[in-house]
């Protein structure tokens, strides 16, 4: 390393004003070429095939399946790799997660991949694997969800909040759709609301669109 | 000096490792020498050992049934496994007489070469587990080896490179260090190419 | 240097907010392993949730993560940086009662964050889970830590800024920006808010924040951590000052881009992917630049070394931290991840790094690090030493069990039979699974037992003690 670049850094030494604008400054870069970009992507924020927002009683399913830390075990990202495709149906694009906030494509499969699990098994399936997994799948390690029969789906009657808050963000719901989340969500309970989240995952790209 | 050293060492090993290291710190081996005496019989020995449990029993991933390769591919895998632990035995002692230097530690190649082969005697033991295949069990059998290796790694290195205990525990740690990573790369290699189609066909 | 003539009346390092931070450190890292034991038993006995939301798995995975990273980690990390920041500037620390804020408020967000957790207040997102209230929490504290230890470092009596520092630093500053975007959401209602950003982008500043959160606090902090305390412990100088230089900057600017590894294969931009890649390969060589320059340190002199448990800890976790800032890369090129992605070989690949690199340097620090604070002797070196072996141990078979978990899975989901059909179901390959998971629970066992000995190691040693008061060298006129 020659000296005066050594000289220089004995200047970044001695001041750490100097010193915490360059960590910024270089650490920075990476962000700004590699995330900031995808950001503004349209592409990344145009939905393909029938992708749409969550209906009321979905967003609540949507909110339980954050809330119990299901994208903790199962993932919702299906790889352009055969085997994969083979196994959960087509490949994942990003047009259909447009309207997830958070996403949910989760890191891990302890269960199995779920982007396509919609259609697959029936409500009651569904019902009797969350309220106890092994009552189905008998080597099952998932916990069983009986609470989720026990509470309202609208519990904290704030589904007109949250859609609310997404058409903020940009989401087309109309005002008449929120105005009848609450009514949507009556008499429902949230495993209800689940299964009718579960239901839609990957609805929204048929598989004769694959190309 | 002694130049050449006793098959019976590998023996007392099991019961007074202590010994065994200081008489070994007493010779002065040639590397040549501990490589076809010891190192190749030794290399040989697992993949004897997993051959027979592959074509005998099939492997066990613990899926379903066992898998069975076909028997060319069985013996090329077995070369293979020859050979990468070859590749492992002297790549290590290399490496260690590389770290020598720094701890002013002994520097033949002959005497690195005998301290790999002796740390590596109980993982040679414990790979009598692959005349039964199941992957799982082989890990079982394979942990207290492994522990039982680093403990003669931190026990003997000093006393056989003739460097104190604590200088031995700092080439001792770097030395994992690097098994740490050579076993890691092996692992990645390997998943690598078998994920391309250059491996044994069990339809991955 | 810690008997030099009092330079200023009654002037001395602020050291029991170190002490503090230190003894809660530990507190968190045994209750944070227990938790993880107990998820990895649950992981083998699903029904240990007793039918009760907060002890399901789903709720108490991101308590073990959150309770060791944040209550273990930043505790860590803070106390160390405020034990090394005044020493390495000769001056107390500036504003202390600042400091015991960081310290107090900290402590009361892990604790109210973690059941906040149990309650189910969640973002979902990786290492930032916290709802909105707790970021908004977090950044105050964050910035009074960033007041504490650049206002030591503004008024320091020794011209040059110590290496030690730069690390801390990184870690303060990027972290903030990390956590500053990523965070950013509309709150709904107190325990809920929709993110800012959505599907795709939302993956990917997701993991450029999940990814540097690793790269600049589990490493950088304590790269830091490792920059001042090894070569107070083998007292002896950093062996390259240039390479410190040039690793430094190398990292904090390479870290940042390979945040895109965790999607390969996802609906993420190719080019972003492939990026990453490149970076995350490129990454190596400061990781290990660092490392060496570590190893080197402590290797290269001749004069006698004491036999210190403390200096066995420090140097093992250099080992694990060059297999983990190695394999990482190597996890990061596509044709391993495309077996390793999804699987446990993940899960191994946190764990090599989080109990062999972070855990391990974090106890051979407490245990150089605690006796000194309070001016006495370790209790027990033996037990320190038995610590050591079943840390190694606990370290190895976790390991070792996700290897062979996760390359299994890996490759048996991906298998194809000679019509090209799937070979295994996904139930069929995941019970074969309970066996390793077994494993990894007594490994985190082993684990979780050597650290409650250092427990009861650092308590007797603290035990009836106070905080020594130590003053900072004489000024000499040309060090101003």
């Amino acid at each position: 390393m020659k000296m005066n670049g050594i000289g220089l850094h004995k200047k970044l030494e001695g001041n750490a004003g100097l010193l915490i604008f360059g960590i910024l400054f270089v650490s920075a870069i990476g962000g700004l070429v590699q995330v900031l970009p995808s950001i503004f992507q349209e592409s990344l924020k145009t939905p393909t095939g029938t992708t749409r927002p969550y209906s009321a009683v979905e967003l609540a399913g949507r909110d339980i399946y954050i809330r119990e830390g299901c994208s903790v075990c199962h993932s919702q990202q299906i790889r352009p790799l055969l085997a994969e495709v083979k196994r959960y149906g087509p490949y994942s694009r990003a047009g259909e997660s447009v309207y997830d906030r958070p996403f949910l494509w989760g890191s891990k499969r302890t269960g199995p991949d779920l982007h396509r699990v919609g259609g697959k098994y029936s409500d009651i399936w569904h019902r009797l694997h969350l309220v106890n997994p092994r009552d189905v799948v008998p080597n099952s390690i998932m916990p069983a969800y009986p609470w989720l029969t026990e509470r309202e789906a609208n519990a904290g009657s704030d589904i007109h909040l949250k859609m609310r808050a997404l058409k903020k963000l940009g989401h087309p719901y109309s005002d008449e759709e929120i105005e009848a989340a609450p009514a949507a969500l009556e008499g429902l309970t949230e495993i209800d609301a689940l299964i009718a989240y579960l239901q839609i995952l990957g609805a929204w790209t048929k598989a004769e669109d694959t190309p | 000096m002694k130049t050449v050293i006793s098959s019976w060492l590998l023996f007392r090993l099991l019961f007074q490792p202590t010994a065994v290291f200081e008489e070994l710190s007493d010779t002065r081996p040639e590397p040549h020498s501990v490589f076809f005496k010891f190192v190749v019989w030794l290399a040989v020995i697992p993949p004897v050992f997993a051959y027979i449990g592959a074509s005998n029993f099939g492997w066990r991933l613990g899926a379903a049934e066992p898998l069975f390769m076909p028997p060319g591919e069985l013996i090329l895998v077995s070369i293979a496994y020859f050979f990468a632990l070859l590749f492992a035995f002297v790549s290590t002692a290399v490496v260690a007489q590389w770290m020598a230097t720094t701890y002013g530690a002994r520097h033949s190649l002959g005497i690195h070469f005998a301290l790999v082969t002796i740390i590596a005697a109980p993982l040679v033991v414990g790979s009598t587990i692959h005349l039964f295949p199941h992957v799982f069990l082989n890990i079982v059998v394979f942990i207290p080896a492994l522990m039982w290796s680093m403990y003669l790694l931190y026990r003997g290195l000093p006393i056989v490179l003739k460097i104190s205990p604590e200088r031995g525990m700092l080439m001792a740690s770097a030395l994992i260090g690097y098994l740490l990573v050579a076993a890691v790369s092996f692992l990645g290699l390997t998943v690598a190419l078998w994920g391309q189609g250059i491996g044994p066909s069990i339809g991955v | 240097m810690l008997d030099a003539v009092e330079a200023i009346e009654g002037e001395h390092y602020f050291d029991r907010v170190v002490t503090a931070l230190v003894m809660f450190s530990v507190i968190w890292a045994v209750l944070g392993m227990a938790v993880g034991v107990y998820v990895a038993a649950e992981l083998i006995w699903p029904t240990l949730d007793f039918g009760q939301p907060w002890l399901s798995f789903g709720r108490l995975r991101p308590l073990h993560t959150n309770v060791v990273i944040f209550g273990f980690g930043v505790s860590a990390l803070m106390g160390t940086a405020f034990y090394s920041v005044q020493r390495t500037s000769h001056v107390p620390l500036f504003a202390p009662r600042l400091a015991w804020f960081c310290f107090c408020a900290w402590q009361i967000a892990v604790l109210l964050g973690g059941l906040s957790l149990l309650a189910g207040w969640t973002s979902s997102k990786e290492y930032a889970e916290l709802e909105w209230p707790f970021d908004i929490a977090i950044t105050i504290v964050w910035v009074c830590f960033a007041i504490v230890f650049f206002g030591t470092i503004a008024k320091r009596r020794i011209k040059p800024i110590y290496v030690s520092n730069w690390f801390y630093g990184g870690l303060i500053i990027v972290i903030a920006m990390l956590h500053i975007v990523n965070s950013l959401a509309i709150p709904v209602t107190i325990s809920k808010s929709y993110s800012l950003f959505a599907g795709a982008p939302d993956a990917i500043v997701q993991w450029w924040y999940g990814h540097n959160a690793v790269g600049f606090l589990l490493t950088g902090g304590f790269l830091g951590m490792m920059y001042y305390f090894l070569p107070k412990q083998a007292d002896r100088p950093i062996w390259s000052y240039r390479l410190s230089i040039v690793a430094f900057w190398a990292f904090t600017y390479s870290y940042i881009w390979a945040g895109p590894h965790h999607l390969h294969y996802s609906s993420i931009p190719d080019w972003v992917q492939s990026l990453a890649v490149v970076m995350s390969l490129i990454l190596l060589a400061p990781s290990w630049a660092t490392m060496i320059n570590g190893i080197m340190t402590v290797s290269s002199a001749s004069q006698k070394l004491r036999t210190d448990p403390a200096l066995k800890f420090i140097v093992l976790s250099l080992a694990f931290y060059g297999l983990a800032t190695f394999e990482g890369p190597m996890m990061a090129i596509k044709s391993v991840n495309v077996v390793s992605h999804y699987t446990d070989w993940t899960i191994g690949h946190v764990h090599s790094g989080a109990l062999g690199w972070n855990a391990l340097i974090t106890f051979g620090t407490f245990y150089f690090l605690v006796p000194r604070l309070v001016g006495t002797a370790l209790y027990s070196v033996r037990l320190a030493n038995i610590h050591f072996w079943m840390a190694l141990a606990g370290t190895m078979l976790y390991v070792l069990a996700m290897w062979g978990a996760g390359v299994s899975q890996g490759l048996l989901w991906l298998s194809l039979d000679e019509i090209g059909e799937l070979s295994f179901s996904f139930k069929d390959i995941m019970a074969s699974m309970p066996p390793y998971y077994a494993l990894r629970f007594v490994a985190g066992l082993v684990f979780l037992l050597g650290a409650v000995l250092m427990t009861y190691n650092l308590y007797m040693t603290i035990r009836g003690r106070r905080t020594i008061h130590v003053r900072p060298p004489a000024v000499m006129s040309h060090q101003i």
